[in-house]
C-alpha cells in the first residue's frame, strides 16, 4: 500500500509540474474580465493588442480563403483580369499611404474602421451561408467564412470598446454602407456567381489588411508613441 | 582534296552561324515582376525580349492605370530602379488601389498586369547581422549563440505601418544545406549547440507578416568560435551515444530480470509478471478425475452439473441412461433413491444427503431436485449447487422444454425443434433426485435433452428422473414433478405450432404448472415463489414468470381445474437455437378436455391450475 500511495504522489506532482510548465510557455493568457464587473478594466494597451491580435487571424483567414478559392474556381476563368473591381467600401474615404494615415487624426481613424467593420457585417453573414451553397464546396473555406463572420463581431465588439476610452466626444455612428452584392451571389449562372464569390473575397482580403495596417499604425502611435 | 575539305568546312561554320542566329526564339517584352520593398513605392520590371532587330531602337512603354480612372499613363521613372524598370514613388502610389499595368510600343501591347499595392510587397533585407556568445558547455564542445539583426532600413516598422516577420538560416561552412527557424517576429534569435570547432554562416531573410512570399537574403554572417579564443583544439573527437553499449546492456539486464523472476520463490511476483496460462477447466471437476479417465465420475458430476456444455458427455449420458432405462433392477435403486428423496419434506436444507462439498465436483451441484446420473453412487449433490453456472449458461430466451410425456420405453432423445414450451410443474411434493440430463438448448440447437420420467402415476417406481420443464435463467432446472398421482395431474398436451413470443419462449397452455421456488438460492425470484411452496426442487424461471407477466392474460383459457400435465415432451423438431417444437401428442387424459391451443398463461392461472 505504501509503494501505491507513493507513486500516486508521483503522479500528482508530475501532473503538476508539467501543468505548471504548459501554462507557463506559449500561452499568454489575457486577464479575464468578468461581464458586469465595473471595477475590472483592461487597459487600453491590452484591448489594442487582443484587437491587434484579431484583426491580423481575421486578415490571415481572409487571404487563406482567398487563395483556397482562387486556386478552386477560378483557375482558367480570367478573373484575375476582370478584377479591377470596386469594393462597396470604397465609397468610405481611408487612408491610401503612410502619410495619410499618419495625418489623420486618431479618433477619425478608429471611427473609420469602425465604420469598415459595420459595413462588413452583413455581407460576411450572408457570405457564410451563400457559401454553403456552392456545390462541393471544399470544407476549409466554408469553416472560415463561418469563422471570419464570428470574429468580425469580435473584433466590432472590442473596438467599440476602445472607441468608447479613447473618444473624448460624441461617438459618430454614421459611417457605413450598406451592401447590396447578395443577389450577385444567387444568380443562376455559374460563373457569374462564382466571379461575385471572388469579387467578395478579394474585397475582403483588403480591406481586412487595410483595418489591419490601421490598428497597428494606431497601436504604435498612441501606446507606444510611435516606437514599437 | 584541299578545297573539298576547305568548302566542307566553310560550309559547315555557315550552317553553325545560321543555325545559331536561329536559335534566338523571338520573345515578347514581358513585364517580369513588380515589387513594393516597404508598402510606400513600388517598381515593375520587364525584359525586352528579341522583337526587333538591334539596329531599331525599341520604344517601349510602360503605361499604368488606377482602377478608377480611364486613361493610361506613361511610367514618371524609368531611372531609378535600373535598366527596363519603371519606378512609382510615393506620391504616385496608392496602396490598396488596384493598379494596371502594360507594357507597350507605339503599335502594340505586350504584356499587361493588374495588381495592388499589398500584394506585391517583398522587403529589402535585414542589415547589421551579429552575433554574441551566450555560453558554451562545460566540455567546451557546444556553445550557444545570439544572433542580432535590424530590420531593413526602407521598412517602416516603428510606426508599425508594415510589420515584418523573419526567417534565420545557418549552416556549417563546409555543408551544402541550410537549417531553418521558424519565422519570428522579434530582431534577435539564438543558436544553441553549435559546435565551437566549427565555423558557421548565418543568414536572414524578411516577408510582410501576412505574405507567403520572402525578400531577398541578407549578407551572410560568419560565426568562428576560434575568433574570440574558445575555439576546441582536440574537440574533433564527437562523443556519440553508445548505442552498441547500451543495446548489449539493456539485453543483458533484461534477461538477468527476466531469469531472476522466473526462478525467484516469489509467487505473487511471478503470478505478477508471468500470469498463469489458464488451462481448461470444467468448474467443480477436478481435473485429476478427467486425467485418470474415469468417466463415470466425470459423467455423474457433469449430469448433477447445470451447464450442459459437453456434448460428449451428454452423449455418454444417454448411452448409460438408455441401458439403465431397460434395466429393471436398475430402476429400483433408483426408485429408491428417489423415494429416499422425495420423503424429505425440509428441502431448504441444501444437503444433499450425506455428501461434503469436494472439487470432485459432485457434491457441487446443489440441487436436490436435480437427478444423479450414478446410479450406484449413493451421494447425491450438495445443496449448494452452481446456480451460477446455470445463470451463466442459459439466456434470456432460453428454450423451455415442454416436454411431452413419453413412455418409459421411450428414451431415446428427440431432437427439439425451436419451440421451446414451458411446463410448470407442481413440484410441491416431489423432491426427487430425478436425473435430468440435458443441453442448454441456447448453446446448441441440437437438444438431445430428454428426460424421462418413468410412469408418472407411479410413485415409487418411475421417478428416476424427472422431466426438465425448464431453465431458469438463473442456471435453474425446472423440473416438472415425476409424480403426480399425488396431486392428480393429468397429462397435458404438448404444443404445437404456438405464437411465440419475443423471447422464444411461450408457454404450452397445457402444460403450464406453476413451479415452485426455490428458496435457498437467493438469485431466484420468481413470481410463483410467492405461492408459498417452498421445496427447493422445482424453480419456476424467472423469464417464464416474467414472460407470463409480459405476455399478459393468456388467451387460451386455462381450464378450470387442474389439468394433467404431460412430464416431458418429445421434442419434435429443433428449428434453432432458440426454440424447439414439442409434438403435442395427446395425451391420455383421463377426465379433461384440453385446449389444445398453447396460449399464455399468467401466473394467477398457474395457479388456478395448480392444486
Amino acid at each position: 500500500a505504501s509503494t501505491e500511495g507513493t507513486l500516486i504522489c508521483l503522479l500528482l506532482v508530475a501532473l503538476l509540474v508539467s501543468h505548471m510548465l504548459l501554462t507557463k510557455e506559449g500561452v499568454t493568457s489575457l486577464p479575464i474580465c468578468p461581464k458586469g464587473s465595473v471595477s475590472c478594466q483592461l487597459s487600453l494597451e491590452e484591448l489594442f493588442d487582443r484587437a491587434v491580435k484579431l484583426s491580423h487571424y481575421i486578415h490571415f483567414l481572409s487571404s487563406e480563403i482567398f487563395n483556397e478559392f482562387d486556386e478552386r474556381y477560378a483557375q482558367g476563368r480570367g478573373f484575375i483580369a476582370k478584377a479591377v473591381n470596386s469594393c462597396h467600401t470604397a465609397s468610405l474615404t481611408t487612408p491610401e499611404d503612410k502619410e495619410q494615415a499618419q495625418q489623420i487624426h486618431h479618433e477619425d481613424l478608429l471611427n473609420l474602421i469602425l465604420g469598415v467593420l459595420r459595413s462588413w457585417n452583413d455581407p460576411l453573414i450572408h457570405l457564410a451561408s451563400e457559401v454553403q451553397r456552392i456545390k462541393e464546396a471544399p470544407e476549409t473555406i466554408l469553416w472560415k467564412a463561418v469563422e471570419i463572420e464570428e470574429q468580425n463581431k469580435r473584433l466590432l465588439e472590442g473596438m467599440e470598446k476602445i472607441v468608447g476610452r479613447v473618444h473624448s466626444g460624441v461617438v459618430e455612428n454614421d459611417i457605413y454602407t450598406p451592401w447590396d452584392g447578395l443577389p450577385s451571389l444567387q444568380l443562376a449562372d455559374e460563373d457569374s456567381r462564382l466571379f461575385a464569390f471572388y469579387n467578395l473575397l478579394h474585397c475582403l482580403r483588403r480591406d481586412s489588411h487595410k483595418i489591419d495596417n490601421y490598428l497597428k499604425v494606431l497601436k504604435c502611435r498612441l501606446i507606444h508613441d510611435n516606437n514599437c | 582534296m584541299d578545297l573539298r575539305h576547305l568548302l566542307f568546312t566553310l560550309a559547315l561554320i555557315c550552317a553553325n552561324d545560321s543555325l545559331s542566329a536561329s536559335d534566338d526564339i523571338l520573345q515578347r517584352p514581358q513585364i517580369s515582376k513588380c515589387r513594393s520593398p516597404e508598402m510606400e513605392t513600388f517598381s515593375c520590371f520587364w525584359t525586352a525580349g528579341n522583337f526587333y532587330n538591334l539596329t531599331v531602337p525599341r520604344i517601349l512603354q510602360l503605361l499604368y492605370k488606377k482602377s478608377n480612372e480611364e486613361d493610361w499613363k506613361e511610367c514618371p521613372d524609368y531611372i531609378t530602379s535600373g535598366q527596363n524598370s519603371c519606378y512609382f514613388n510615393a506620391s504616385y502610389t496608392s496602396v490598396w488601389t488596384p493598379y494596371c499595368v502594360q507594357l507597350a510600343s507605339k503599335k502594340e501591347v505586350y504584356d499587361k498586369k493588374c495588381f495592388s499595392v499589398d500584394e506585391i510587397v517583398l522587403p529589402d533585407p535585414p542589415v547589421h547581422l551579429n552575433w554574441t556568445l551566450l555560453n558554451t558547455s562545460q566540455t567546451g564542445i557546444h556553445g550557444d549563440i545570439q544572433v542580432r539583426w535590424d530590420p531593413p532600413p526602407t521598412a517602416d516598422v516603428r510606426k508599425g505601418w508594415i510589420t515584418l516577420e523573419y526567417e534565420l538560416q545557418y549552416k556549417e561552412v563546409n555543408e551544402t544545406k541550410w537549417n531553418e527557424l521558424k519565422p519570428r517576429l522579434s530582431t534577435m534569435a539564438p543558436l544553441y549547440s553549435l559546435k565551437t570547432a566549427r565555423d558557421y554562416e548565418i543568414r536572414i531573410r524578411s516577408r510582410q507578416r501576412t505574405s507567403e512570399k520572402f525578400g531577398e537574403f541578407s549578407e551572410i554572417l560568419y560565426v568562428s568560435f576560434s575568433q574570440i579564443g574558445i575555439g576546441c583544439d582536440h574537440c574533433t573527437e564527437e562523443v556519440e551515444f553508445p548505442w552498441f553499449l547500451v543495446v548489449v546492456f539493456g539485453v543483458c539486464g533484461l534477461a538477468v530480470t527476466v531469469i531472476s523472476i522466473m526462478l525467484s520463490k516469489q509467487p505473487r511476483l511471478k503470478m505478477l509478471i508471468f500470469p498463469p496460462v489458464p488451462v481448461p477447466k470444467i468448474k467443480g471437476i477436478d481435473p485429476d478425475l478427467l486425467k485418470k479417465g474415469k468417466l463415470d465420475e466425470v459423467n455423474s458430476i457433469l449430469a448433477c452439473h447445470d451447464s450442459y456444455k459437453a456434448q460428449l458427455y451428454c452423449d455418454d449420458l444417454w448411452v448409460e441412461f438408455i441401458e439403465l432405462d431397460i434395466e429393471d433392477p436398475e430402476e429400483k435403486n433408483r426408485a429408491s433413491d428417489t423415494d429416499r428423496l422425495l420423503s424429505e419434506d425440509d428441502l431448504k436444507s441444501h444437503s444433499c444427503l450425506g455428501t461434503k462439498d469436494d472439487d470432485s465436483g459432485r457434491a457441487s451441484c446443489c440441487e436436490p431436485d436435480i437427478p444423479e446420473t450414478d446410479f450406484s453412487a449413493s451421494d447425491t449433490c450438495d445443496a449448494t449447487s452452481d446456480s451460477d453456472q446455470f445463470k451463466k449458461a442459459t439466456e434470456k430466451e432460453e428454450d423451455l422444454l415442454c416436454l411431452e410425456r413419453q413412455d418409459n420405453d421411450e428414451s431415446l432423445p428427440d431432437l427439439a425443434s425451436t419451440d421451446p414450451q414451458h411446463q410448470h410443474r407442481n413440484t410441491e411434493s416431489e423432491n426427487s433426485s430425478v436425473w435430468a440430463p440435458f443441453e442448454d438448448s441456447v448453446e446448441s440447437p441440437h437438444l438431445s435433452v430428454h428426460t424421462q420420467i418413468s410412469n408418472q402415476n407411479s410413485l415409487t417406481s418411475t421417478d428416476f428422473y424427472a422431466q426438465v420443464s425448464d431453465i431458469t435463467p438463473a442456471g435453474r432446472v425446472v423440473l416438472s414433478p415425476g409424480q403426480k398421482s399425488k396431486l392428480g395431474r393429468a397429462q397435458r398436451e404438448g404444443c404445437t405450432e404456438q405464437n411465440f413470443t419475443m423471447d422464444n419462449t411461450y408457454f404450452c397452455e397445457a402444460d403450464v404448472k406453476k413451479c415452485i421456488a426455490v428458496t435457498s438460492q437467493e438469485e431466484n425470484e420468481p413470481r410463483v415463489q410467492e405461492q408459498g411452496y417452498n421445496e427447493d426442487g422445482y424453480f419456476t424461471t424467472e423469464s417464464l414468470t416474467t414472460t407470463v407477466a409480459n405476455l399478459g392474460a393468456p388467451t387460451a383459457a386455462a381450464p378450470s381445474s387442474e389439468m394433467p400435465v404431460a412430464d416431458y415432451t418429445s421434442i419434435h423438431i429443433v428449428q434453432s437455437p432458440q426454440g424447439l417444437v414439442l409434438n403435442a401428442t395427446a395425451l391420455p387424459v383421463p377426465d379433461k378436455e384440453f385446449n389444445v391451443s398453447c396460449g399464455y398463461v399468467s401466473t394467477d392461472q398457474l395457479n388456478k391450475i395448480m392444486p
